[in-house]
């Protein structure tokens, strides 16, 4: 499992969330829409809820994807699929996962080379302290910027 | 240049709020709010799995008090007009809904870890998920039956009973008149031709007993009418932004 204290995003989280803030008051972003998936039980439907997201992305014709997060442990078994999915088609994809010291990923791929780590507290570990490890506009602010510098490479290639 | 082209506008009008009290009813006047508080005992009443509702009005700066597990921060808000993502939605801003839960055998209300403690040090406050520290916060304690397996039903239930009670506001908000609101904010979903399109991921809990979502229900962070994410199996969903902005996603993790 996957969702502890510290990491949960409440629903007020949802409601004024600045990821959503900061990529949809960005002039240079086109956001298309902002893609919910969920974390099934099993790997086989893991692989399927992840690849049918990828898919999606892929017929939005999507330049880029910032994928976010607010479990960790098994929680990244998906995280990793997804991504891995998005990047094997081509899109540029950046992440936004807590790490700190305590949720280093259990898997990871070569696609997972730009995630901004939004651990906030002092140790890196899962504090149960509700609203400390959140995304916050910085952190989103990181996101967009890498997903900027991915997207200009592809783009000259 | 091509111009951007605007789909739905979406308007979130604010009524802050200075002052919560109890009172016989419901009512919002003035930036002061009432909160009647017996209602709770008849969702008891109703509920099997429920043993008893807690409620406090805690004022600002008055976080020196245990708490159980915090379930989740909730906006009070509401349609007006239109539904999610479109037409305007009224919201409370200086209150927040905390939800806390508990069983009677002494079993928090979490799975992966628990926030149990005095809230001023289980909470960073001013966050975008919690309240800041001249906030108040109407706190709802839920008592879940003790001895019973550890299922969806029984934090479901919590959030069921907790979402009645803000319900009842809801409605009072609803008629207030927009022209009364302290701030108003315009937004609009749109196409804009030539930028880098980008799509927002969040991945969001969908199994066992703590880790549900619920997706687009007929009120902003409400519950009634919305559908889960592990009832649909987890399969991706997509929100316009402002259907997410406008509420369309309660956690129940």
């Amino acid at each position: 499992m996957g969702i502890g204290p510290s990491t949960k995003e409440t629903t007020l989280h949802h409601f004024r969330d600045p990821l959503l803030d900061v990529v949809s008051q960005d002039g240079d972003v086109d956001l298309l829409g902002i893609i919910l998936v969920g974390t099934p039980q099993d790997n086989k439907s893991k692989y399927f809820v992840g690849k049918r997201l990828a898919q999606w992305t892929e017929a939005m014709r999507a330049d880029g994807v910032i994928i976010s997060v607010d479990g960790w442990g098994n929680s990244h078994v998906d995280y990793a699929n997804t991504i891995e999915e998005i990047g094997k088609r081509g899109i540029p994809v950046v992440g936004l996962s807590f790490i700190g010291k305590q949720a280093k990923f259990v898997v990871s791929n070569k696609y997972m080379d730009t995630i901004v780590d939004f651990n906030k507290s002092e140790k890196g570990i899962e504090t149960e302290v509700l609203g400390e490890n959140n995304v916050d506009k910085l952190d989103s602010k990181k996101a967009l910027a890498f997903l900027k510098l991915k997207m200009k490479k592809r783009g000259s290639k | 240049m091509v111009l951007d082209r605007e789909l739905r506008r979406l308007v979130i009008k604010s009524f802050h709020i200075n002052k919560v009290e109890f009172n016989s009813q419901n009512s919002i006047k003035n930036g002061y709010l009432t909160v009647d508080k017996s209602v709770l005992n008849q969702f008891v009443e109703v509920e099997e799995l429920i043993e008893k509702i807690e409620i406090d009005i805690i004022e600002p700066g008055q976080h020196n008090k245990f708490v159980n597990s915090i379930m989740d921060i909730i906006p009070i808000s509401t349609k007006v007009l239109g539904e999610i993502g479109e037409g305007v939605t009224h919201t409370l801003t200086g209150v927040y809904v905390m939800l806390t839960g508990i069983d009677s055998e002494g079993k928090q209300m979490a799975e992966f870890g628990s926030s149990e403690g005095i809230l001023e040090e289980q909470m960073v406050f001013g966050k975008a998920g919690t309240p800041s520290k001249e906030d108040y916060i109407i706190h709802i304690d839920v008592i879940l039956k003790g001895g019973l397996p550890f299922e969806r039903k029984l934090p479901l239930t919590a959030h069921k009973v907790c979402d009645k009670f803000i319900q009842n506001l809801r409605n009072i908000l609803k008629e207030i008149d927009g022209r009364e609101s302290s701030e108003s904010y315009e937004y609009y979903d749109k196409i804009k031709p030539g930028k880098k399109k980008v799509v927002i991921v969040k991945q969001i809990a969908g199994q066992g007993a703590m880790s549900d979502n619920n997706i687009l229900s007929e009120e902003p962070s409400g519950l009634v009418g919305g559908k889960s994410i592990i009832d649909m199996e987890n399969i991706p969903i997509i929100l316009s932004p402002n259907e997410y902005r406008d509420g369309a996603l309660r956690a129940m993790t």
